[in-house]
This record gives structure tokens, sequence and C-alpha cells, in this order.
């Protein structure tokens, strides 16, 4: 039973943690069109950043005040690169793109910072954790990753309800050639929605750093459990993209305790019979 | 539609057969195993280009059925004696073909962006079920100790252990493949895949399942990618979880787009060129040999080391600048110098007998119908009965409803109440393409004709939307009776014959209209919903559609939504006034000019001015 508990509270973390990788995956596509393959990566230079940021500072919210901001001049040097070519091009040359781009990461994070695994360490005043049962404890870090990613969360929903970018995108989710006909320059405005995707992407990945060990791929699960994620709650749907994330966190964990060696095909059959009910996700417009 | 290849497509594809015929008489060991695998990975990116090229489906799962194919052999080997090539083959194709239906049966409900994860998804599904669990050998992967052999009793024909029997056999393989997928996008099954791709709304509402259509390419394709997933097993005899994976799958893709998608060789190239280009990158000594030649012969040495040390940056890079440059990859830069396709000369057909039966058209009856978009109710209880062989109009201010309507009488939507009955039976509800199967057709208020192919091919797949069984794949049954029906139907819709041959995205504006009546003509339906049959016409070409619409009212009932108030009071025998998704008044021309109550919701000005 405290079994399950640890898993079910692990398994909301988790879901948190990739909400932020989603919602920056499903902005980037219901507001650009682009479905970006390379978005794990963001998630992967988070990582590997905050170890090599930790190194420094000592202490992995640092990491996070110098990364991100680092992470949104990175993604808007690479949509200035790259993405930008793709606005007007087919999903088809979009995945080709994208996926090329993910080899070039893999390979400069091997030349970097090599293939071996990494730890990143938990900050001093956050070690330790909740007693639960004689035996088990909930670790502080994991319940302050929780709470950042909430707080983040709600700070994004008052962006986005509240103010003028937000309404932009809030229009774009909807309709996006009605944008650009309101006359907002959409190059800022795809370039603004590229780096955010990005330095989400990155923030997860910074976050996550302390949480398990830093290795080559470190993304990819992340790029694909974020598609999940995306398709089940509706492309362009922060909201959807909350909810399915939460869903698939929980469905994750439970699933590893009672269907170990069928755990990682769980969320896919979760996808899948929310796709059958609703072939557009849970709050998409009808695909 | 795709026509045949082009000679200088032919002229490359058999020098490269010529090629790999003699590999075998001085090609060392290496290098038979390096053709097998491309030829190998050859099927199964054209297995891929018939769901991304031809269909317009972007699989990013497709390695699914590679790995599947491939795990196969390993099932189906004894532990240190050869499987059976006789029993190895058809089994992983069936393997394959049989998951391709259960994962198909889901993904295909799909579309778009959602397919393409949709299909991703259970790609990696499939690859942690091989991976996570020990069904067959777990995360190392697993060994097939003694490569398959082909016999018929003790009688031993083929043996894969024999490297140049298995380069043959491959190549074999290939060339059967290549040849089955020509034949088939080029049958009427082939044809409407290649429909869907351009415009799957408009098959639909042609009376094609399309559904139906797709799902029977996603099992065709990942059987054939089964087929070579199980030759790929017998290069190493080894295989391991990474076969299923996504990079796999997005490796496949990469090679249909760098050859170019939708032409079938093209991919094949694709998989040659970036083979080559893996390899080279790989291999520090041919680097510093292409290198040398624009360099000194150290520096050529030292970037050689660097770029073969970090290849797959160099191979991104590469794709990169390939999908940035040459959009339609490869068989883009043949086709250039290919020049136009010809086209089949299309047989002579003699015009019918002056005088048509009047044939007795379809009744349609409304009764109490309503659509409602949420709160917004957009059709609200509208009753009205179109008798057959007449032209009823639908007129009304803009957003009183009147798209809505027809498309609720077509099945695009369904209705939130009330019925709809064809001839006494009720199809309100149904989907499109059985509502069309029962006869009636539709056009669109933007034209919607399948831009690429002829005027010619586009009514061939309206012909054969409502024969009996439209899915086949024989080239000859019943060809006599669809032509006739073609070539009538661009008569009556006044497609002069020099321009019936030409892709319908060259033709006018008013040709791809009138194009639209002869597809609906060819497919034989007995009642034509039109929305604004003449929109965007100049006054000649409104008057000849006019004209062809009193015609065409000897054997159809024609419904159609117009906002040509002229054409459409001189036109129409009834007319139906919607106002704000409700029925205001239905009569004659005469009746509803006099009308008080249209006259004031709607007409206004215009009945005044145009009352003699």
């Amino acid at each position: 039973m405290d079994l399950a508990l640890i898993q079910l509270l692990n398994g909301m973390q988790y879901g948190l943690l990739i909400f932020l990788a989603a919602s920056g995956l499903t902005l980037v596509f219901g507001i650009m069109g682009v479905i970006n393959l390379s978005h794990g990566s963001f998630y992967m230079l988070g990582a590997y950043g905050a170890l090599t940021l930790v190194g420094y500072t000592g202490d992995v919210f640092i990491a996070l005040a110098i990364g991100v901001p680092l992470a949104f001049a990175f993604g808007i040097a690479i949509e200035w690169l790259f993405i930008r070519h793709l606005y007007d091009r087919d999903h088809l040359q979009q995945v080709l793109l994208t996926f090329a781009l993910i080899l070039i990461f893999n390979e400069a994070q091997k030349l970097i910072w090599g293939s071996y695994p990494h730890s990143v360490p938990v900050p001093d005043y956050l070690q330790g954790g909740i007693k639960i049962s004689a035996l088990l404890s909930y670790p502080y870090y994991r319940v302050a990753v929780a709470a950042f990613c909430v707080a983040l969360a709600l700070a994004m929903m008052f962006v986005i309800q509240k103010t003028r970018v937000g309404r932009i995108i809030r229009a774009g989710e909807s309709n996006r050639e009605m944008v650009e006909a309101l006359g907002i320059d959409s190059r800022l405005l795809f370039r603004f929605v590229f780096a955010s995707g990005a330095a989400l992407a990155a923030t997860a990945g910074i976050v996550a750093a302390p949480l398990e060990s830093v290795y080559p791929g470190i993304g990819e699960p992340v790029l694909i459990i974020s598609f999940v994620v995306v398709v089940i709650g509706g492309i362009g749907s922060i909201k959807g993209a909350f909810v399915g994330a939460i869903l698939i966190g929980v469905a994750d964990a439970l699933g590893k305790v009672y269907f170990p060696a069928f755990s990682s095909s769980v969320v896919y059959a979760v996808m899948a019979a929310v796709l059958i009910a609703r072939p557009g996700g849970l709050f998409g417009r009808a695909a | 539609m795709l026509s045949t290849p082009r000679p200088l497509v032919i002229l490359v594809l058999v020098a490269l057969l010529a090629y790999a015929l003699a590999l075998p008489f001085f090609g060392g060991t290496f290098a038979l195993k390096f053709a097998s695998r491309i030829m190998i990975i050859g099927i199964f990116v054209i297995s891929l280009d018939l769901l991304i090229g031809i269909t317009g489906m972007v699989s990013f799962g497709h390695a699914l059925y590679f790995g599947l194919g491939a795990y196969s052999l390993y099932f189906i080997s004894p532990e240190s004696a050869a499987a059976n090539g006789f029993l190895a083959i058809p089994f992983a194709i069936l393997l394959a073909g049989a998951v391709a239906l259960v994962v198909g049966s889901v993904a295909v409900l799909t579309k778009g962006f959602y397919f393409i994860m949709v299909t991703l998804a259970f790609g990696q599904m499939g690859f942690s079920l091989f991976f996570d669990t020990k069904i067959a050998g777990g995360t190392d992967g697993a060994y097939i100790n003694v490569r398959p052999v082909f016999s018929i009793g003790s009688q031993q024909l083929l043996n894969f252990s024999n490297r140049t029997a298995f380069f043959y056999f491959c190549l074999a393989a290939l060339v059967f493949s290549y040849l089955l997928l020509l034949w088939l996008v080029r049958t009427p099954f082939g044809r409407v895949l290649q429909g869907i791709h351009h415009n799957e709304a408009r098959m639909s509402a042609l009376g094609f399942n399309t559904y139906a259509y797709k799902l029977a390419i996603y099992v065709i394709s990942g059987a054939m990618a089964g087929f070579a997933g199980v030759l790929f097993a017998a290069i190493d005899g080894y295989v391991a979880p990474e076969l299923l994976g996504w990079r796999e799958s997005g490796l496949a893709i990469m090679m249909v787009v760098l050859g170019g998608a939708g032409t079938i060789y093209g991919p094949l190239l694709g998989a040659i060129v970036y083979s080559m280009v893996e390899e080279t990158l790989k291999s520090a000594t041919e680097l510093t040999a292409i290198f040398s030649l624009v360099m000194s012969g150290a520096t050529a040495k030292w970037l050689g080391g660097i770029v073969a040390n970090s290849w797959s940056m160099a191979l991104g890079f590469f794709l990169i600048a390939a999908v940035l440059a040459a959009p339609k990859g490869i068989a883009g830069f043949i086709e250039k110098f290919a020049g136009e396709p010809k086209r089949a000369k299309p047989r002579e057909i003699k015009p019918p007998a002056e005088h048509r039966e009047r044939a007795k058209a379809m009744q349609l009856e409304v009764d109490n119908l309503t659509r409602a978009f949420g709160g917004l109710v957009a059709v609200d209880g509208v009753t009205v009965r179109f008798p057959p062989n007449r032209v009823h109009g639908i007129i009304g201010p803009n957003g009183a409803g009147k798209t809505t309507f027809i498309n609720v009488l077509s099945g695009a939507l369904r209705p939130t109440r009330g019925n709809v009955r064809l001839e006494r039976e009720e199809i309100g509800g149904q989907k499109p393409h059985n509502v069309a199967r029962r006869g009636l057709g539709r056009s669109y208020q933007r034209t919607n004709v399948i831009l690429p192919f002829t005027a010619r091919e586009n009514c061939l797949l309206a012909a054969q939307a409502q024969h009996p069984s439209p899915f086949r794949f024989s080239n000859s049954w019943r060809r006599e009776e669809e032509d006739e029906a073609v070539a009538n139907a661009l008569r009556a819709a006044g497609i002069a014959p020099d321009r019936a041959d030409i892709r319908a995205s060259n033709l006018s504006h008013g040709e791809q209209r009138q194009l639209e009546i002869a597809m609906l003509i060819a497919s034989g339906a007995k009642l034509l919903l039109l929305d604004e049959p003449l929109a965007g016409m100049g006054p000649e070409e409104t008057g000849r559609v006019t004209a062809l619409l009193r015609e065409l009212a000897a054997d159809h009932t024609i419904v159609l939504i117009e906002h040509d108030m002229d054409a459409i009071f001189a036109a129409a025998d009834t007319l139906t006034v919607l106002v704000e998704g409700r029925l205001l008044a239905h009569g004659t021309p005469e009746e509803i000019r006099m009308n008080a109550a249209v006259r004031e919701a709607y007409l206004g000005e215009w009945g005044q001015e145009a009352k003699p």
C-alpha cells in the first residue's frame, strides 16, 4: 500500500515534469504548425547543462536561473538557423529536419560531455525526506520539484489567460491564420514561442537532473512521452497537456506496480483508448 | 496520378539492375553483404512510400513491422538448425500484416499530426515489448544460429548461408516488390489511394469508404515491411529491439524523403544514397581521400579523422542540407530531366443517341431537420420536400445555414434532430460515403477536385465509386463501361475533348467547376447537391452552366445553393428560402418573388428592381 502511495506520488510528480516538456511541444505545434522532434534534445541539453552549472555553482536552482535564459537564447538561435525555413513546408520535411537535428545534438553531447552517465547532487538543504511510514519516506527534493512545476503551470495559465501575449497564443491555438490576419508579426511570435518551448523543455531537464542519472539519449523517452501527452490532451491545448501529463504520469506509475512486465506499454494503451473515444484528443478540435 | 516510369527513370533502374546482376562476379564478401542490405532496406522504404508518398499517411512507426518480420525469423528458427524459408517468409508476412491490422484499425481513425504520433507510439510500444520483456532475448537482442534454407522434403533449393544465393534472392525480391507496387498503385485501388492523398473529403463524398482503403494499404505496406524484415534478420543472423524503434522508423522516412516521396523508385535511390553517404562518413580513410582532392594531405587526414569520429553529426548536416536544397528529393532532379509524362491515349467513344430517355431521378424529403453547434442552432426545424427531376434552389443571406443544411443532407454532418429521406429511406446521420453510394452526389463551395489528376482521371474515380465493388485491383474489369461513362460525363459537362487529359490544376476556374459536375454525372448520382456551382464565373460561363443544369434535370434531381439571384430565379423550378436557420418560404420563383416576408427579410432592393 505504501509502495503504491509512493508510486502514485512519483507518478504525479513525473506527470508534472512531463507537463513542462509537453506544454512546450504543444505550443510549438499548435501555434507554429511545426512538428519538432528535436524537442527532447532541449530536455537533454537542460540536464547536461545542469550537470555543468551545478559543478560550478553547487546548487541546481542557481543552475536553473542561469540555464533557462541560456536555453531561451539557444532556442532563438535554432529557430533562426533551421526552423524558420520549415513554416511553409509539409510535415514530412519538418520531421526530416528536426530528426537530423537530433543526430547533431546527440553527437554534440557526446563530444562535450562524453558517453558515461553522470549524477547531479540534490542541494544540501533538500536532503532527506518526509516520513510516510517506519521504512519509507518521500524525498524533499521531489516535493520541491512538484511544487515548482505547479507554480510554473499556474504562472503559464496566468500568462495565457491574462496577458496580451497570452491572448495571441490563445488565438493562435484556435486559428493560426487568424493571428496573421490580425497583423501580428508572426515571425517574431514564432521565434518567441519556439524559444519558450525550448526553455520549458530545458527547465524540465534541469530540475529532473538530480532525480535520475544524466545519460546520453536522456531526452528521447521524454520526447516520445511528450508526444503521447500532446495527442491525449489535444494539439495546442495547454489544459489538455496538463491533464494528459498527469494521466500519463499516474498510469505509468501504477502500471509499474500492477503490470511490471508491460509497464511501458500501459501509457500507449491509455493513449489508444483516448483516441478511440476522441480522435482529436481530450481538449482538441476534432481531428 | 502516378504515370508509368519515364524512359530516363527506366534507364537508371535498368543500369542499377545490370550493375547488381554483375556484382557477384567482381565484388567481395563485404560488397555483397552491403548491397544485400541496401536492397532489403530498399524493399522496406518502398513499402513505406506506399503510405507516405502514395496515400499521404506519414507513418512514424513503420519499423514496427520491419522489426516484427526480423523477429519472426528468430521465433521460427530451431535452436541449432535452419528454418525453412518457405515457412519463415509467409510467417513474417502474416505476423506483420496481422499486427498492422490491429494497430491500423486504431491508427487510421486519426489524421495528420495525430497519425504521425499514434504510429510513433505504437512503434515504441512494440519496441518496449521486446526491450523490457524476455520474450526474445530482451535488451541484448537474439541470435539466429543457422540461416534459413528453402527446401521441399529433403530437396534443398536455396541456402541463405551462401552469400551469392542470398544476394540474388534479395535482388529478385526487390525487383518483384517494386513491380508489385508499381502495378498496385496503377490499379483502380491505387487510383483511389492517390485520390485520398490529395483530397480525402472529396473521395468520401464520392462514395469511397476511405477508412477501409487506408486500413487496407496500411496492412499491405506492413506485410511488405515484414517481408523486408525477415530478409534483414538473415544478413547477420542477429535481431535487436532497436529494429522496431523510432530511430529506425525515422531513418526510413529520411530515405523516402531524400529519394523523393510518391515515386516508388525515388525512395529506393534514397536508400542507396543514404547508405553510401553513411558508410563514407564513417570511414576516415575514404574521407581523407575525398578531402585531399581540395586540400593538403595532412589537413585532409586531420579533417577526415574529425568528421569520421562524429559521423552522425555530419550525417545530420547532410540531411538538413538535402531537405532544404531539394525538397522533392533525388527523384525531383530526375523528373526535371525526364520531361512530361506520356499518358495513355483514350479510346474513341461514340456519343450516345441524341434523345435520352427521361429517367426518373430521386426524391429527397427533409423533416423537421435541426443541427446545432453547441448553443448555436444553424439549421432549425426545416421541413421541405424536393420532388424528382426538378432544379431546386436554396437561397438566403450569409449565415442562414445553407451550407450546414447541405452538409447534413450529404452526411458530412450528423443531424441533431429530424429526418432526411432519400426515396423514403432514412439517410440522416449516415456516413458520407454511404449516402453517396445511395445515389446522392455533392459539389463544394470551394472547387474540390483532385488537382494532380487529369479531368478524365477525376471522372474515372467518380465512375469507379458507384460500382458494386469499387474495392478492386483489376484494370480491365468494367473498364469499357467506365470509359464510356467518363466520356459521356465530360461531354455532358461541356469539357472540351482536348482539355480532358490535362491535369485539373492546369484547368481554368470555370473548367474546374464544370469538372466537378462532370464527376457527379460520371458517378451516376441521381440527386445532386451543388454548393454555389456558379461562384466566380463570368456571364458567359454562367449561362452555359445554367443551361447544363436545366438539361441535367432530365434525369437528375438538383438541389443547389446559389448567390447569383438572376441565374437562380431563371434556372430553378422551386426556391427554398432559409433565414437564420429557419425555413422562411418555399415555392416557385414567382411565388417567392411576390412573398412579402422574403422581400422584407432578404430580397429587399433586388426584388424591387427585378420587377418588370
